[in-house]
């Protein structure tokens, strides 16, 4: 292995479900002699794709966690991080962006740019991520990687330019054109492993010469050099290279190589480029945050001699313990050594460091900056920063959404209780959407996740992982209570029963606050109520939104002031402001019309144009909003807004309706009102249970 | 139906209010020009917005954009014109209210009259949505032909939507006197109403180049915003 800091490329592959990522990281894994055969994803040879290392996902075909593998690839040390291409997984993806420095976008070059490639872009933007991107399945009958590459540039704007060409489409796919060599690769052998140079076919000669002019034209734009040299006709392939490297850099310019994974062709060229392309540690910037100096930014440098600063960014249950994936931005991390966990404080001493490969590893004794390797005995939760002796520097932390779904989980006996606490301990630290919480009332353990599937998985992984047998409830959605118009207050607590007294009196309004959240204003004059208790006043109204009037869930969107009031010398205390402001709200609640919101998924719904019809007809059957449609080479995207409670079951739904074709993602969009009908069985089902509580 | 609607002083559709219809009226085609980045897409929305704020049913076409970039256009005007009236608190209830009368369809070519036909009996039967106002973008130029305007303005007629169209012009195709510049020379018969959006010392000017049967060069003198490129000006007001 290369220690050379420039020869390291951490790179992700990222793309829509199905694009064949999975397959191309495992043809990666085969040409850089990592395995010794192929498998396919689906496993029709029992075994599977190397990279589908759960159990799991090797059953359903798709990849589920993000697993890491490092290969060499011409002198260049490359750590390759397969990610998962589903929405319900995305904060998988989320977080190999963070700790990579290149991506390679998947396309496939019949459905081109798809949802999840809009979602993965927008992640990857996010990050600064420079990419390449993979014009998958050149082979399959309607591909058109120049379509594909048009809709690069239309759909998600992107200077993309076309280093190749195919040679041949469909089942005529016989290799492609460099067009930086200008010249044809061909790829043989059992595999397509012995990579064949030959002259560029006669018939796409002219065709070969207008992509070249083409890539040189947008390279030019990075290289003054290039450009003079493009004019005397005296370009030479480094002067290329170099330009599209620039331009990479910059994320300005997207290089787009063709080929087919399943068919063993343009692998290798792909390898080749993400060597010559995308950044080495060295050349993405690094920053980092002084926990000690209120977050301070402090800029970090790929150094292996620096102050160690590592990153947990997976963690991962296996048969040694636990086995945190860091990648390290500065320093090095060596075996035996004490390193201090940013967030506590607390030391860790490196028991056994290894390096990953899809399902075994091999110990090293030490892992430098940009490097990315597993650490074996140490207890974190991911997203922890780990440092060397000196200052207490944590990596910007992600963006994690919220979950919007719940699902109560019980277990079959007590063997499967301790089981489910150990599995759900685990899935916690490893997924920061995923969380778990006791319910007060009625004592069951409530899973919370980004959708249906997600915490399906989970279920499924305690019943395989850790012989948790439990039983689920109905999904929940995680329903809000807000505000429609201003409602008045003006409450007095009082209660005399011997002793010293309660008394506090409060006058406003609460109104409503449409971007969310909540908001004490203090207009409370003369110190009708006295500084001291004006805190207490805001803990009554936020411990009164805790939980609604209308269906006993949190109450968001709210603007509580405070005009006036009274106090008494002896009997006002925190407490008894704290009780009457709580009163007030309630009191204020029903006259300011309240409402019930609930969750309202982004639904993106994908297929051939002749399923449109049936697309349409299954999102307003479930109260959805349709905002738009596309129609894209025989495909039809529709775009809809969809309450998350109609969306249980909808997979199955259309799977009948269009014959298997369609495919859908969501993600969670905002917060809208429930229509009168279900606001009203929401209540009364409430109601139910607060009366049976009672009995 | 909207719990808000703005008040509009002065709109697109307002500035030419013919017969008793604001803009050009059911069945009837409207052209706006303009060269490259000079705010036909703004233009557009804000016909849309102005129609949908009416309570009209909008259908925006755009043959380059995605849902996703117009939908932005779309919120992004609406927060300007919010904001403008120091109204942007109810943003969410104004949007609330309009977003169902809009439906955003992007197409890629060949786009003509019959794939038009087609999806607007795809949403009328699937989602009940008749449009009431066509918009449609990013028009290619060099597609556009007498043909092709007369099929689409046959499909306004038949199914009764006044239809807005924008079109990109170019400096190579200076107009000739007495007609419409390229390429809307070619059908200005079929045309009811042509605008032309205009950059002078760095300020856009709303032109009028047809008002049915005229031909002129009108300045409208209505100076567009430069940050928003918007025509319109209004006021939100409680239903």
């Amino acid at each position: 292995m290369s220690d050379e800091i420039q020869q390291i490329r951490n790179i992700g592959i990222s793309a829509h479900i199905d694009s064949g990522k999975t397959t191309l990281t495992e043809r990666i894994l085969f040409y850089a002699q990592k395995i010794h055969a192929i498998h396919d994803v689906k496993g029709k040879d029992g075994v599977g794709a190397t990279m589908d290392h759960m159990e799991l996902e090797r059953e359903r075909g798709i990849t589920i966690t993000s697993a890491s593998t490092y290969v060499e690839w011409k002198g260049h040390h490359l750590n390759v991080i397969d990610t998962p291409g589903h929405v319900d997984f995305t904060i998988e993806v989320e977080r190999a962006l963070r700790v990579l420095d290149g991506a390679v976008l998947v396309l496939c070059s019949v459905a081109g740019v798809q949802s999840q490639s809009i979602t993965v872009d927008r992640q990857m933007r996010r990050y600064n991520v420079p990419r390449i991107a993979f014009i998958n399945k050149c082979d399959r009958t309607g591909a058109n990687p120049e379509r594909v590459t048009q809709a690069l540039r239309d759909k998600l704007n992107h200077n993309a330019v076309l280093l190749q060409l195919p040679i041949g489409l469909e089942v005529h796919h016989e290799g492609v054109i460099d067009l930086i060599e200008m010249k044809a690769l061909y790829f043989r052998g059992e595999n397509g492993e012995q990579v064949e140079e030959g002259p560029i076919p006669a018939e796409l000669q002219d065709a070969a010469e207008a992509a070249r002019a083409n890539m040189i034209d947008a390279a030019s734009m990075f290289s003054d050099e290039l450009l003079e040299a493009a004019l005397e006709e005296t370009a030479t392939p480094e002067m290329i290279r170099a330009a599209i490297r620039k331009g990479v850099l910059a994320l300005e310019l997207t290089p787009v190589l063709v080929g087919s994974a399943y068919k063993n062709k343009g692998v290798q060229p792909l390898l080749d480029a993400v060597n010559a392309f995308l950044p080495s540690p060295t050349e993405v910037p690094i920053e980092a945050i002084d926990l000690d100096k209120d977050d301070a930014p402090v800029t970090l440098h790929s150094d292996p001699e620096g102050h160690t600063v590592a990153y947990a960014f997976k963690l991962e249950d296996g048969r040694y313990g636990q086995l945190t994936f860091v990648r390290v931005y500065e320093g090095t991390l060596t075996k035996g050594d004490t390193v201090y966990r940013a967030s506590t404080g607390k030391k860790i001493k490196i028991g056994r460091l290894v390096r990953i490969h899809a399902n075994s590893m091999e110990d090293i004794t030490s892992a430098s900056a940009g490097d990315i390797a597993g650490l074996f005995g140490v207890d974190c939760h991911s997203g922890e920063t780990f440092n060397g002796e000196g200052p207490r520097l944590a990596m910007t932390s992600m963006h994690v959404p919220d979950p919007v779904i719940s699902l109560s989980v019980n277990p079959v006996d007590s063997k499967a209780q301790a089981n489910m606490s150990k599995a759900l301990q685990r899935f916690t630290k490893e997924d920061p959407t995923f969380r778990v919480r006791l319910d007060p009332e009625s004592g069951e353990t409530i899973i919370s996740g980004m959708g249906e599937l997600h915490l399906d998985v989970y279920v499924e992984r305690m019943k395989r992982e850790y012989s948790a047998e439990v039983e689920t409830g109905a999904p929940q959605v995680a329903y809000r209570e807000a505000i429609s118009r201003r409602g008045d207050f003006s409450y007095v607590h009082k209660k005399q029963t011997g002793g010293s007294g309660q008394y506090a009196k409060v006058e406003g309004y609460i109104e409503p606050l449409e971007e969310g959240g909540y908001e004490f204003v203090n207009k409370v004059k003369g110190g009708n109520i006295p500084t001291e208790y004006i805190s207490a006043c805001d803990k009554g109204f936020q411990v009164a939104m805790e939980k609604g009037r209308m269906i006993g869930f949190p109450v968001v969107g709210v603007r509580a002031v405070l005009e006036d009031g009274n106090s008494h010398a002896v009997d006002s205390s925190d407490m008894a402001f704290m009780v009457a402001t709580r009163s007030a709200f309630r009191e204020a609640y029903q006259r300011a019309r309240p409402r019930i919101l609930e969750p309202v998924m982004k639904v993106e719904v994908e297929g051939p144009a002749e399923f449109q019809g049936a697309i349409y007809r299954t999102l307003m059957q479930r109260r959805g909003n349709v905002l738009g449609s596309t129609e894209d080479g025989g495909f039809a995207r529709v775009e809809a807004e969809v309450p998350l409670s109609e969306m249980f079951g909808y997979s199955t739904t259309l799977r009948s309706e269009t014959q298997g074709k369609a495919e859908f993602t969501m993600e969670f969009s905002k917060y809208g009102p429930a229509p009168t009908e279900v606001a009203e069985e929401l209540r009364k089902e409430y109601s139910g249970q607060v009366a049976e509580e009672d009995d | 139906m909207p719990q808000f609607r703005l008040n509009l002083r002065r709109s697109p559709r307002k500035l030419l209010e013919r017969d008793g219809h604001p803009g050009p009226g059911p069945g009837r085609l409207a052209l706006i020009m303009a060269r490259a980045g000079i705010g036909k897409t703004a233009f557009l929305v804000d016909v849309g917005l102005d129609a949908m704020l009416a309570g009209q049913k909008v259908l925006h076409i755009s043959l380059g954009g995605t849902v996703d970039k117009i939908r932005t256009w779309y919120d992004d005007i609406l927060v300007e014109l919010l904001r403008s009236q120091k109204q942007l608190e109810h943003r969410a209830s104004v949007q609330e209210a309009i977003e169902p009368l809009r439906h955003i369809h992007t197409y890629d070519y060949p786009f003509n009259a019959d794939r038009l036909r087609d999806g607007l009996r795809l949403l009328k039967n699937t989602l009940d949505f008749e449009p009431q106002v066509l918009l449609l973008d990013d028009v290619n130029a060099e597609k556009l032909d007498a043909a092709m305007a007369a099929s689409l303005k046959a499909v306004a007629a038949e199914a009764g939507f006044e239809m807005w169209m924008a079109c990109q012009t170019h400096r190579k195709d200076p107009a000739r006197p007495g007609h419409l510049p390229h390429p809307a020379d070619q059908f200005e018969d079929q045309i009811d109403l042509a605008f032309q959006l205009v950059a002078e010392d760095e300020k856009v000017r709303l032109h009028l180049l047809k008002d049915h049967d005229r031909i002129l060069d009108e300045e409208l003198h209505i100076l567009l915003d430069p940050e928003t490129h918007l025509v319109t000006v209004g006021t939100l007001v409680g239903d």
